[in-house]
């Protein structure tokens, strides 16, 4: 049996508790856009941004790992792709010739583990995707818009 | 004249000349109508004294092949394919070559098993073979696997009136090994990608081959033919694809008296042109891939390749014949499809790139060992 006062405090505690957590959850949530980024918070962006790229520029040179296979010919993309060249990332979307379709980026990065790799297409959606999509918008930064062209 | 030029031109390849697929390598060639690439007048003035060069000359033919980065044969099973149609193409047109210069890149990784496959398939051509390393030859021993199969360069001859140079542009690297403790394989590994960040500007003569070259060249009469095989250009086309070699300036200050040089390189696995005083460049096809063109394009007297299927692995690549009469070089990519050349923005092998900016890879700038 509670008494009276350790209800009260209970309630106390509970409603701080509440009022903490419902902070602590906004703070969270929006200090993105309501508090100024400090440098150690840009750093964290850029680095969780650039170990993405470092590992799709692995994975364009040849690096492995497991549970896909990008390649049985021993070739990698940057052998074709040296920088990237020729990726034209800020060209997608686009119809794509080699496949007669309306093409993305992710399309046509699975056409090419297919076709001149002969391996085996990745997840549309997955970490190796990502990160190869990485690797080529980071090496074609600063390449002009034009979404549509061949 | 330009009757003329194409008359030696029609001798050469036969009587049937497909201009879609060669190099001109004549002023009075393209402003006599052979070609319709408006830009092209006028950009042979410095070779005028080639008219008259080799008029006595005898003129000849051979077949370049290079850069058939072979893999072990458990691995990949294309490039044996290619190279093998190459070697065969050659050997049945055998009667029109004096020779067959392979131009390097034989092996992927500087395997020995890679260099002998390549030495077991290079047989199918019984014509006289002469060799030049490319940089995947070399850097799994440093050449001593080369050099046992193929011998040693630089070398020198002289055919039919034209002093014939081989050099090893490849074998002078700069040592990015020693001090980072690399294994033979990881040497390799880092020279195998053509945009690495750790081989540095591996091409170049140095000055041994540079002082081989001053004398090779010392007592050929200034104004008879040369011709000069390098597996990187001897010009500076794009230096982090070392599509160039580092001391191509040294290199110029040695051969600008002689005003007849033709220079015939691999490494760029595409079809490439430059002039520099008296001396025209050519680049040749790979049998294995073709490379993009460099980020900056190409100089405005190459004709670029066509844009590459990727879908189809024999397309973008190919081999060479060249000719040389009356002190003429010809150049007729052998590729291996009807079109060579890309003559509109949306066709051509740098049409698209207006838009790219492109940077040097990252993940392998930090390699400290391990
Ligand atoms: C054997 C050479 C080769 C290899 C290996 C290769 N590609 Fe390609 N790729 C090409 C060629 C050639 C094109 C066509 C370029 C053009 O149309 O300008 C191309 C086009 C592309 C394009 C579309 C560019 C455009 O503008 O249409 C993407 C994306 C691409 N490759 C990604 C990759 C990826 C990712 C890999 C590795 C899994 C890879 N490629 C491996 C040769 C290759
Ligand atoms: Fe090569
Ligand atoms: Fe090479």
């Amino acid at each position: 049996m509670l008494n009276t006062k350790t209800k009260g405090l209970l309630a106390l505690v509970t409603v701080v508790v509440c009022v903490s957590l419902a902070f602590a959850f906004m703070v969270n949530r929006a200090s993105a856009h309501k508090v100024a980024h400090d440098s150690e918070t840009l750093q964290a962006f850029t680095d969780a941004f650039m170990e993405q790229v470092i590992r799709g520029d692995n994975l364009f040179h040849g690096g492995t790992e497991p549970g896909i296979n990008l390649s049985n010919t021993g070739m990698a993309c940057a052998m074709c792709h040296p920088f990237s060249s020729d990726i034209h990332p800020h060209e997608f979307p686009k119809f794509q010739e080699q496949m007669s379709e309306f093409a993305t980026l992710r399309d046509m990065i699975n056409w090419c583990i297919e076709k001149p790799n002969e391996g085996e297409i990745i997840d549309p959606d997955g970490e190796q995707m990502k990160a190869l999509e990485a690797y080529m918008y980071w090496s074609n930064r600063g390449s002009v818009l034009d979404p549509g062209r061949h | 004249m330009p009757e003329k030029k194409q008359g030696s031109s029609d001798k050469v390849v036969g009587g049937n000349v497909d201009i879609t697929r060669r190099t001109f390598l004549h002023k009075s060639l393209l402003t006599g109508g052979a070609i319709a690439t408006g830009s092209a007048v006028g950009f042979f003035q410095t070779l005028s004294s080639m008219e008259v060069a080799n008029a006595a000359g005898e003129s000849f033919s051979f077949a370049w092949v290079s850069d058939t980065h072979l893999y072990p044969q458990t691995l990949n099973q294309r490039f044996i394919d290619k190279a093998t149609r190459a070697f065969g193409e050659v050997q049945a047109m055998g009667s029109e070559f004096d020779f067959m210069i392979f131009g390097g890149d034989l092996a992927q990784r500087g395997d020995p098993v890679e260099l002998e496959l390549g030495a077991e398939l290079l047989k199918e051509v019984t014509i006289q073979k002469h060799f030049i390393p490319g940089e995947h030859d070399w850097y799994l021993d440093l050449g001593e696997a080369w050099n046992q199969h193929f011998g040693e360069s630089p070398w020198s001859f002289e055919h039919k009136g034209v002093l014939i140079i081989g050099l090893d542009t490849v074998g002078s690297a700069p040592d990015y090994w020693s001090a980072r403790g690399m294994t033979p394989k990881e040497r390799m590994g880092h020279m195998e990608a053509l945009d690495g960040s750790q081989a540095g500007p591996w091409s170049g003569l140095g000055s041994k081959n540079r002082q081989w070259l001053s004398s090779a060249l010392s007592d050929w009469p200034k104004d008879a033919p040369v011709i000069i095989f390098s597996h990187t250009p001897l010009w500076e086309c794009y230096a982090p694809w070392n599509f160039w070699i580092r001391d191509w300036r040294q290199v110029h200050e040695i051969i600008a008296p002689w005003q007849n040089i033709t220079n015939v390189h691999g490494h760029v696995h595409q079809p490439l042109y430059n002039e520099i005083g008296g001396m025209r460049s050519i680049g040749m096809l790979a049998t294995s891939w073709p490379w993009p063109y460099a980020p900056q394009g190409v100089p405005e007297i190459t004709k670029p390749m066509l844009r590459v299927d990727p879908g189809d692995h024999f397309d973008g690549v190919g081999w060479g014949k060249l000719s040389m009469a009356d002190g003429y070089m010809d150049n007729e990519y052998m590729m291996w499809r009807e079109q060579v050349f890309g003559t509109t923005r949306a066709d051509s092998g740098t049409g698209d790139n207006q838009n790219q900016v492109l940077s040097p890879r990252i993940a392998d700038r930090g390699w400290t060992g391990d």
